[in-house]
């Protein structure tokens, strides 16, 4: 029998006899409860599961080449970079405008930098006033040109 | 002096008479002090829009460029003369730009634009 006061230290592996079945219960109790915990947190892991080292989270050489490809796709300017816009040119102009109402398309459908997209829309302006490109349409013959612009036509 | 570009359009009339035009164009240009450097005939096409001039309706003209210099006083005077010509149905005189030493237009400042 124990009083209040005192303490019980009981060595690792004896059980004392009079609380076994008390023990079996709180243990069986303890159990279940683990059981149910784990059917919660249990992860779903691969019966070939090993640990991450650091070896493997690290990037292999393909990453790194990835990385030089990138910085060469920003070189590369907007597509008349090298080409002087005229007002004449207007084969060149109509690829930039709508073949069903013949309005300019804007920086985002173009993908023109800012000095390039002001000086074509300049250019189409002037061709529409000296008479030399239709306002509202296309002229037929440049429909079948090459679609420069990102714009889905439902054809 | 300066250059300037004459986009000129003429009626769509018989070769004689189209030439006949040109030349009274040119010898105008000429009698005003500009000095002529080149003639473009860009052919006869379909006007992309009906325009009216001198109470008639065109769909069809002669496209021509006149490449000159001349005084920047005498195009006023010039205008006005092509304006009462019958057979010109658009006479337009623009500054002819010079050509740029191609720099690259999309330069490290331009591309940070972009892809903001």
């Amino acid at each position: 029998m124990w009083s209040l006061g005192t303490t019980v230290t009981l060595p690792a592996f004896t059980v004392v006899p009079e609380l076994l079945p008390v023990l079996c219960q709180v243990k069986m109790l303890c159990v279940r409860g683990l059981q149910r915990l784990k059917a919660i947190f249990y992860l779903p892991r691969s019966t070939s599961h090993r640990s991450l080292t650091s070896a493997e989270v690290l990037p292999k050489d393909d990453a790194l080449l990835k990385v030089e490809n990138l910085s060469r796709e920003s070189k590369k300017g907007c597509m008349l970079c090298n080409v002087t816009v005229d007002f004449k040119n207007i084969q060149l102009l109509s690829q930039f405008v709508s073949p069903h109402t013949g309005r300019i398309y804007g920086r985002h459908i173009t993908g023109l930098c800012g000095k390039k997209q002001k000086e074509i829309s300049k250019a189409i302006k002037k061709a529409h006033s000296l008479g030399f490109m239709p306002v509202t349409h296309k002229y037929p013959e440049f429909m079948k040109d090459p679609r420069i612009c990102s714009i889905k036509h439902l054809d | 002096m300066p250059r300037y570009e004459l986009a000129l359009i003429l009626k769509a009339m018989q070769r004689p008479e189209t030439a006949a035009a040109v030349r009274r164009t040119v010898e105008t240009l000429m009698e005003r002090g500009a000095v002529v450097r080149n003639l473009e005939n860009m052919g006869e096409r379909l006007l992309p829009y009906k325009m009216t001039k001198h109470n008639e309706r065109h769909s069809r003209g002669t496209y021509f460029l006149v490449d000159f210099y001349c005084a920047p006083s005498i195009l006023d005077g010039l205008l006005n003369h092509l304006h009462r010509d019958v057979d010109v149905v658009r006479p337009t005189v623009l500054k002819k730009e010079e050509q740029e030493p191609k720099s690259s237009c999309c330069d490290e400042k331009t591309r940070q634009e972009m892809k903001r």
